[in-house]
């Protein structure tokens, strides 16, 4: 499976939802849509799924020497962002109606119910109506409604939205599975400590348009943010002290006697470590990678008064 | 034309619906009110007790089962006083200027019996004074008898037992069509607030999931017309059997009963699609004004029922012909009238075109309401929907 997402746009009467966005993805990939709420995530799913159709632009996937232009529905796998099921019928009945919707029978919808329910311990709940069950719980029981027919390309708006973090945990470690079974995903979330630990590409997206893309490595060299170092040392040093050095920017002050340093653009690090250990004798030096957080707000930062504009 | 996922999603409606339990109680419950209507006539029943008239000396009005008239010795005012303190008496009557008045201590349902009872003797008594025998009575009470001869061979009569049939077939409609209603509002609109519209689109297609939507509403309203004209038929039975008379069925007429099945079958799909198409436009039924729109489905019963006693007249000929109204109006017009064959079949044949049709534009509404996405189309918006063709 391949699909190709070329200069997208979307408006909705006077909102400009999505402009000219362009990705790729490969098959068994995990494909994050990062961004705020507003930045157009939805209308992108929405227009993979064939809900709504682009203003220009094309999207085209290839499966099998077959090609569309939205997501065919035998080989998807769906997690809207608006979503439920049936709350007054049981767990088994809701999966059941799904996965015979998709055309699997009675029996491999039942062995596939199996599996999934014991990967989220919902194996006891399942003669339970839904209703019983907590927010994370039905999310869980969405989440397999959403791959019980093992669709080809799977595609979860929010997965990670209204879970606890060890229910987070777990969704990873679901999506972890889908890849391991060949699955590709696209998903779109906040939580960018999840997605950092899961997506193979990703696209951060701020009103609409692509802001950053690529791997995570990419995205962090395309981000071109400051070099940031942390410091240990053997006697007591002011963080004053050490923002008074020419080839540190700013400090920031962590646990007794280390520091986060943030290098000023025109110093090699060798430099800075020169002016360091003029100043004071180091017990550590790491330089700090900013994570997808980081990247993502400081990204957001930049991007936002440009759109505006 | 009708997909395996629409027979699952129709599957999927109809058991959601029907909850036989639930069902058998609410029936049970129906002959236990029944039952207790009964038994509370029966033992407030006041026709089946003796009451004791005390009257004036001169009035010679024969007793009844129910009336034990009384010329008692004593006065009216103690008579009065016995009434009053011992129950001697439940009523009394005197005469105050030539005219009855009836003294008893509250109103009383039996009150009504025994004026009819007086009313009945002084009728008598007038025609006695006028020299008019009981005969010459009994026949100027007599309403004159008027015979109709129709001369339209094909008309079967006014008050014919096809007439019940056509009746029945319309209060059945009512029935099917008001389980319908409830159900397809409660179902598609239901769905779209508990938000499995978006998750069911990326399964079926709209129109997949309407037909299914649409079928499976229709079996139900189906079956509450069989299990209503199943409980009038036991009703019918019952009453006959109380009555200790033979239940007789003969006036079933199996012709006219296995037209109605295909009108009635096509018009509750069509009633459903209208109604499953409008349920479509509508985000949120506790602020939508869509809903009551819906009941225009009931117009058709309505519109036969107002001419049913004209049922070779130009209005039941529209109506029979008409595809939105013909399901209710054909069969009412078969059971009363003798019609060529080509007539009904050409009625059904404009009836399925229009079924068909009225499916796709329910399909079609559904599609375009889901990606308003929160806003409630427009009545112009659900119009031109309904004339396009886009169905995906």
């Amino acid at each position: 499976m391949q699909l190709i997402v070329t200069a997208i746009s979307k408006a909705y009467a006077s909102v400009q939802a999505v402009q000219q966005v362009s990705f790729q993805i490969n098959s068994g990939e995990i494909f994050a849509l990062l961004g705020p709420n507003g930045a157009g995530k939805s209308s992108i799913i929405r227009m993979l799924v064939g809900m709504t159709q682009p203003d220009s632009g094309s999207i085209m996937i290839s499966y099998q020497d077959e090609h569309f232009d939205h997501v065919p529905r035998r080989l998807l796998g769906y997690l809207p962002e608006d979503r439920g099921l049936y709350p007054d019928k049981s767990i088994e009945k809701n999966l059941l109606y799904l996965a015979q919707l998709h055309g699997l029978s009675k029996s491999k919808a039942l062995s596939e119910m199996d599996y999934w329910l014991d990967v989220f311990d919902l194996t006891d709940r399942r003669h339970e109506d839904l209703k019983q069950l907590s927010k994370g719980n039905q999310q869980k029981v969405q989440l397999i409604a959403a791959v019980l027919h093992q669709p080809a390309l799977v595609i979860l708006d929010e997965p990670f939205s209204g879970l606890d973090p060890i229910n987070q945990e777990k969704v990873v470690l679901f999506l972890k599975q889908l890849k391991a079974k060949g699955m590709t995903v696209i998903l779109s979330a906040h939580q960018m400590a999840m997605v950092e630990k899961l997506a193979d590409h990703m696209l951060l997206m701020a009103q609409g348009r692509a802001v950053l893309a690529g791997t995570l490595q990419h995205i962090q060299q395309q981000s071109q943010s400051r070099r940031r170092m942390k410091i240990g040392t053997v006697s007591a040093v002011s963080a004053e002290q050490l923002q008074q050095l020419d080839a540190v920017l700013s400090v920031e002050a962590l646990q007794a006697q280390h520091f986060l340093l943030t290098l000023a653009d025109d110093v090699s690090v060798s430099d800075c470590l020169k002016q360091l250990l003029l100043q004071v004798e180091l017990t550590l030096v790491e330089m700090q990678t900013p994570d997808l957080h980081q990247l993502y707000l400081a990204a957001m930062a930049k991007h936002k008064p440009e759109v505006a504009a | 034309m009708m997909s395996r996922q629409s027979l699952i999603v129709a599957k999927w409606e109809f058991l959601r619906f029907f909850k036989w339990k639930q069902q058998l109680i609410s029936y049970l419950l129906m002959l236990g009110v029944m039952a207790a209507v009964a038994l509370w006539s029966f033992f407030t029943d006041e026709s089946r007790q003796q009451y004791r008239i005390a009257v004036p000396a001169q009035l010679e009005i024969a007793n009844t089962e129910q009336f034990q008239f009384q010329r008692p010795g004593i006065s009216f005012t103690e008579q009065l006083a016995q009434m009053r303190s011992d129950d001697s008496w439940h009523a009394v009557i005197s005469e105050e200027q030539g005219e009855l008045v009836l003294h008893t201590l509250t109103g009383k349902k039996w009150l009504a019996q025994l004026e009819t009872v007086l009313q009945q003797h002084y009728r008598q008594l007038s025609a006695a004074q006028m020299g008019l025998s009981t005969a010459q009575l009994n026949r100027l009470e007599q309403p004159v008898v008027i015979n109709t001869r129709y001369l339209d061979q094909n008309y079967k009569g006014k008050d014919t037992p096809e007439k019940m049939i056509a009746l029945g077939a319309l209060i059945l409609l009512f029935v099917g069509l008001s389980t319908a209603f409830g159900q397809v509002l409660m179902s598609i609109t239901g769905e779209k607030q508990q938000r499995v519209t978006e998750q069911l689109y990326a399964i079926v297609t709209p129109q997949q999931w309407m037909d299914g939507k649409v079928l499976g509403h229709s079996f139900s309203a189906l079956k509450a017309m069989v299990t209503s004209g199943l409980v009038m038929l036991l009703a019918f039975a019952v009453v006959s059997l109380f009555a200790k008379k033979a239940v007789d069925l003969s006036w079933i007429n199996i012709g006219v009963v296995l037209w109605l099945i295909p009108f009635a079958l096509l018009g509750v799909v069509l009633c459903a699609s209208f109604m499953g198409a409008i349920a479509a436009s509508i985000d949120d039924p506790n602020n939508s004004g869509k809903s009551a729109v819906m009941m225009i489905t009931w117009l058709p019963m309505v519109f036969t029922f107002m001419v049913i006693d004209s049922p070779a007249g130009w209005g039941m000929t529209v109506l029979s012909f008409v595809p939105l109204t013909s399901f209710a109006a054909m069969p009412v017009k078969m059971a009363m009238v003798t019609v060529p064959w080509w007539q009904p079949l050409l009625s059904l044949m404009l009836l399925l075109a229009t079924v068909y049709w009225m499916r796709r534009v329910a399909g079609r509404v559904f599609l375009r309401g889901m990606q308003m996405y929160g806003k409630e189309p427009s009545w112009g918006e659900i119009v031109r929907w309904a004339v396009s063709n886009k169905t995906e």
